[in-house]
């Protein structure tokens, strides 16, 4: 594949404007972040920088001249860095700034709107599959629950109606806990701070709301999980992550028997998750494709295709990486790397 | 009360028919069969397709089951498959369908196959009582 020319972007502004900025554009492949800037040390870009290990600089001058920008955006939104970086920048690079930059940055804003529409549809798609999964969970209790009372309107020994009346409350328990899962699931991911969210926590959540969109009957399950592995995220999106793999693995066992091992390990300061499935395979001429939009195997009306795309956003947003290895015929495996999101304090885990 | 069928029921022992209860819900297989258990039915469980065809090929099952209330929704062998099978090999035993799931092609499709009753949880004993005393009826049919 031809490798697209790489933009060198210098960033000047390390405020709203720059943060976001940093988090759109080092998720593209062929835009390079060379460096941002800011005079105020306590920007809230800066900080995202050290997170991306993007380079700061305090010096603009030496930002702009010598590191081989080709674009220099200015997010200041101040007249005066502007008419400065016009006298100052090297012939080669042009100068992103005033109404452009501000037009840009609506872009930037217009585009996040999407992606979150985006994630949010795609979820809602794949729900659709749950209703058998739903129907099971709820109507099985239910026949449990209407049996149990239907005895127990004529049922003459007290031990057995105290038993039985315990049978039925605990029944509606297990019955609510799934309205409970499902609501968490299906709400919009809130766009709050990234918080530490316990990784082994969320893979369970996962499991069990996978459960409903594909049949876990003939699925050996196997768990390896770190205690307390925890990475800095939206525990929502995380959730979707999860479901995704998970649901996109048993799938793979479709018509087989197999094996689902999920796998966490905190490892030279890093998370590591692996989903792994012993199921069909991805051919490896489609590995490559996988992650782009609107690619799926599944039948139409299946698959949205923007499930794995969607993962791959958001394991970049949270600075992490995804890889696939996969045989055919053999299984797949997933293995995500994040950056230790381990809490300073006792703040407690999502 | 109704639901003893006249003169069948004898000494409290069962012996209105034998049911074949599969379901891979331990708990459904514990309220079927004691809603049943009340109307003088013998109850056999089996948690799923597989131990569904080694009950009615064991001992003297393959004589005796006058009905199947299959789930279809199960590990390996689902009720689908099972269906099929009891209906290949045991044209004779009718089935009633119990399924958490509704579903119109799936139960157009079973009552085709020869299916008696498609029951969607949760259902009334009632009801379940007068599905199988309809599949016994069938089963009494298919004697003659």
């Amino acid at each position: 594949m031809e490798r697209p020319r790489h933009t060198k972007v210098a960033i000047v502004g390390a405020g709203r404007g720059g943060h976001a900025l940093l988090d759109l554009l080092h998720r593209v492949p062929s835009i390079e972040i060379i460096g941002i800037a800011d005079r105020n040390p306590a920007a809230l870009g800066l900080q995202r920088a050290h997170e991306l290990r993007i380079p700061v600089v305090t010096d603009v001058l030496d930002l702009i001249c010598n590191h081989g920008a080709s674009l220099i955006m200015d997010v200041t939104d101040d007249p005066e860095m502007e008419t400065y970086l016009h006298a100052h920048r090297p012939p080669t690079a042009d100068i992103l700034s005033g109404s452009s930059s501000r037009l840009l940055w609506e872009l930037v804003q217009h585009e996040f709107k999407l992606e979150a529409e985006l994630l949010q549809s795609e979820k809602l798609a794949g729900i659709g599959s749950f209703a058998a999964g739903i129907a099971h969970d709820i109507n099985n209790p239910l026949q449990l629950i209407l049996g149990l009372a239907e005895n127990l309107a004529e049922e003459r020994d007290l031990t057995v109606v105290h038993e039985q009346a315990r049978e039925i409350i605990e029944a509606v328990k297990r019955t609510s806990a799934i309205c409970r899962d499902l609501t968490r699931y299906s709400r919009r991911a809130s766009p709050r701070e990234d918080v530490p969210v316990s990784v082994n926590g969320k893979l369970d959540e996962a499991l069990r709301i996978a459960r409903y969109a594909s049949s876990f009957h003939d699925i050996e399950m196997i768990k390896h999980y770190q205690p307390g592995a925890a990475v800095l995220g939206n525990p929502d999106e995380l959730l979707h992550v999860f479901v995704n793999l998970i649901t996109n693995a048993v799938h793979a066992m479709e018509h087989t028997r197999g094996t689902l091992t999920l796998e966490t390990a905190v490892l030279h300061g890093e998370v590591n998750v692996r989903i792994s499935d012993t199921g069909c395979g991805i051919a490896p001429d489609k590995i490559p494709e996988i992650f782009e939009p609107f690619f799926t195997t599944k039948a139409p009306g299946k698959g949205t295709g923007l499930g794995l795309y969607n993962v791959k956003t958001i394991v970049n947003k949270m600075h992490g990486v995804i890889a696939v290895d996969s045989q055919i015929e053999k299984g797949t495996t997933f293995t995500l790397i994040f950056p230790n999101g381990e809490p300073a304090g006792q703040g407690g885990l999502s | 009360m109704s639901e003893f069928k006249s003169g069948t029921f004898i000494g409290g022992e069962a012996c209105e028919g034998r049911v074949l209860v599969v379901d891979d819900e331990p708990d459904i297989r514990k309220v079927v069969k004691m809603t049943l258990q009340k109307a003088g039915y013998e109850v056999l469980e089996a948690e799923n397709g597989e131990k569904a065809i080694e009950v009615i090929n064991s001992g003297e099952n393959r004589l005796l089951l006058d009905v199947v209330i299959c789930d279809i929704r199960m590990p390996k062998i689902n009720g689908a498959e099972a269906i099929a099978y009891f209906r290949t090999n045991y044209p004779r035993v009718p089935l009633i369908v119990l399924t958490g799931f509704p579903d119109t092609d799936m139960a157009t499709s079973f009552l085709r196959q020869g299916v008696v009753d498609y029951l969607v949880k949760p259902v009334e004993g009632e009801k379940l009582r007068a599905a199988v005393a309809r599949a016994m009826d069938q089963r009494e049919l298919a004697r003659l």
